[in-house]
């Protein structure tokens, strides 16, 4: 964790904030409105890092097919919140900032709607909190452990690997019982002694 | 195991016995004086099965049974990290495979609730078997397994043995063990074992209601002349009663414990050792007595000494057995309590149970006075689906069955139900169980103030026929 802390009631209140056009179609191909490489080119600028090159942009322009719906506008969102005045000049964290941008918030945007990181409070505060923790970094007043317990706790990607698991659990307890009563099992091998 | 449905062939059964091999089967379920068999089951080892229950031997041979009490041996912690991170029902309470003792216990009430969540998340499920525990202290529970668990039950029994200078030698056209069993209703079958050189091991119910004729028993066993007999000692004490000649080369009493006075009677009887084997269907076995203790009787079984409270005691103090064991890949114990009760103590090269207060059988007399089994009464209660239950028997006769107050059981069918074991004339009251002693899941299902089973008349005991 670096010293420096942002306050993260004021980031709540910025997303909060988001102006609608973060959240119309991206321009992808000929279709769309916004340009997300310029919008994420512009905020790395702002802290202080390098704008994305040719290359780097294409990720924003011509999204992999395996990117779900609505994660650039996701990264719209996330580009909102590191415009905030904290951010600018933090040049050790542009380059974190750039991965975030580019790799870390396609699982967010599988689960969630962009709008809803705007709309909704808990929304706001799990990709506030999301964001802070690729930057490695902790809301003012708060310790690591507990920022991260927080973090789990209204994080829908948590939510889902949970449920997920518990589905699997759950199936493969199914499996297990299905199995055990199968004629098969019942007919088990010869034993030796009583128990 | 419990259906009498024959879905296996004698080819699923005895993967490693081919049918010109089988011919011992045949003479064994088509002896003239055999039983009424019920039942048919083989070994199902595979090569590949076998070549386990080998290294599992050689391992038995050489391997430690050692361990400075509360410091496992350092296959342990492998083993409790594997179970942590495989095992849906360990993984969900936690604990630090460095630190056993982090690691809560479970028990008895644990399988009952869930077997399934005991079997690892990568175990295949091709070979799984189902057995029910006998019901000696309690309702039953459904015990998964796999073939080659159930057969490492050889190696460890010809271990014992040999301590005792004992040979299970096994081979074609013999019978190795012969099981008895005396109760109301028990499968019976005649099989072979692919890991003693295809010998024949027999099950059998000494119950005359088996049989064609009830000298059958003596002329059937005779026939045998089984190598080892097992049995518990209920079966013993039966088996003493009848006009054998057979002379085995050990007898070898598992399930509950043997009293002094009955192991006395029986090796005179028999003349030969009698091996009092602690064990238990969710570990197989685990120690055998050897002079006043019991000796932990294989490498791969870690005991822990727990009190009340699950905390370890030190060595030479009582409190509850718990037991580490990886030998059932379907039910990996870790840290289980076994409701049974003794000191852990290191004597030599071994570690011993102390002061075993186990399955004592208890002694049950039905409205003629004659012997029943607990497991008998255990298999009647088994369509109530109880949780818990308790059956006393006073002095003079009287039986108390405790069933928990919420019970979903009709009391009218419970009372046919304890009848049809115990008589018509038996007297009989029920009541609900105590709430507190029904949480605890350590409710002590039979109780009598009757004398102990080997306490029985020496004249029954001893009609030797030599």
């Amino acid at each position: 964790m670096t010293l420096a802390s942002p306050d993260l009631h004021g980031l709540l209140r910025r997303l909060s904030d988001c102006p609608a056009d973060f959240l119309l179609p991206p321009r992808v191909g000929g279709a769309g409105t916004v340009h997300v490489a310029a919008v994420v080119s512009d905020v790395l600028a702002s802290m202080g890092g390098d704008r994305l090159s040719d290359l780097a942009a294409k990720t924003f322009s011509h999204p992999a097919r395996q990117m779900p719906d609505g994660w650039l506008n996701v990264v719209l969102v996330a580009c909102w919140l590191l415009g905030d005045p904290w951010f600018r000049g933090r040049t050790s964290l542009a380059p974190k900032a750039s991965i975030l941008l580019a790799s870390h918030l396609q699982p967010l945007a599988r689960l969630v709607k962009p709008d809803q990181f705007v709309a909704d409070p808990d929304r706001r505060e799990e990709l506030a909190r999301f964001c802070l923790a690729r930057l490695d970094l902790c809301p003012l007043g708060e310790k690591e452990a507990a920022a991260r317990d927080r973090l789990a706790a209204i994080s829908s990607v948590e939510r889902e690997r949970v449920a997920r698991e518990a589905a699997a659990a759950e199936r493969r307890a199914r499996e297990v019982r299905k199995a055990m009563a199968a004629k098969r099992a019942r007919e088990a091998a010869s034993v030796y002694g009583r128990e | 195991m419990s259906s009498r449905t024959p879905v296996l062939t004698d080819d699923d059964r005895f993967p490693l016995i081919p049918e010109e091999r089988r011919q011992l089967l045949t003479d064994l379920r088509e002896h003239p004086h055999a039983p009424i068999f019920n039942y048919g089951c083989g070994d199902r080892l595979t090569a590949t099965g076998l070549e386990e229950v080998r290294r599992y031997e050689s391992a038995l041979a050489v391997e430690p049974r050692f361990w400075q009490p509360g410091k496992p041996p350092p296959w342990v912690e492998a083993f409790a990290e594997r179970c942590l991170r495989t095992v849906p029902f360990y993984r969900g309470r936690g604990g630090d495979p460095g630190d056993l003792t982090s690691i809560p216990p479970c028990d008895r009430t644990d399988l009952e609730r869930g077997p399934e969540a005991f079997v690892p998340d990568d175990q295949p499920l091709d070979d799984i078997m189902v057995y029910d525990t006998s019901g000696t202290v309690g309702p039953v529970v459904r015990v998964p397994s796999h073939p080659v668990a159930a057969a490492k039950y050889l190696p460890v029994l010809r271990s014992i043995l040999k301590r005792r200078g004992v040979t299970l030698e096994g081979g074609p056209d013999r019978v190795a063990i012969a099981l008895v069993c005396a109760q109301a209703y028990t499968l019976t079958y005649a099989t072979l074992s692919a890991y003693l050189g295809g010998a024949a091991h027999v099950k059998i119910n000494l119950n005359p209601r088996d049989w064609h004729d009830p000298d059958d028993r003596m002329r059937f066993l005779d026939g045998c002349d089984p190598e080892i007999v097992t049995g518990d000692p209920y079966a013993f004490a039966e088996l003493a009663k009848l006009p054998l000649a057979i002379r085995p080369k050990a007898l070898v009493s598992t399930a509950m414990a043997l009293t002094d006075g009955l192991r006395s009677d029986l090796g005179h009887r028999f003349g030969c050792p009698v091996l009092d084997v602690y064990s238990l269907t969710e570990a197989r076995m685990v120690a055998v007595r050897e002079g006043d203790v019991h000796v932990v009787a294989a490498h791969d079984m870690y005991v822990e000494i727990l009190d009340d409270d699950g905390a370890p005691l030190p060595a030479g103090e009582r409190g509850e057995i718990t037991l580490t064991c990886p030998r059932n890949p379907f039910q990996p114990l870790l840290r289980y309590r076994t409701g049974d009760f003794a000191a852990l103590e290191a004597r030599g090269e071994d570690m011993t149970l102390v002061g075993l207060e186990g399955r004592r059988p208890v002694a049950l007399c039905d409205d003629a006075g004659r012997p029943v089994n607990t497991i008998d009464v255990t298999h009647v209660l088994r369509r109530f689906s109880l949780p818990v239950f308790r059956l006393s028997q006073a002095r003079d006769g009287a039986l108390t069955l405790e069933v928990p107050q919420d019970a979903e059981a009709d009391p009218v069918a419970l009372r046919a139900a304890i009848l049809s074991v115990f008589g018509a004339r038996q007297t009989l009251s029920i009541r609900p169980l105590d709430p507190a002693a029904g949480l605890t899941g350590k409710v002590q299902a039979y109780v009598s103030e009757l004398d102990d089973i080997s306490a029985l008349p020496k004249s029954q005991t001893s009609p030797e026929r030599r």
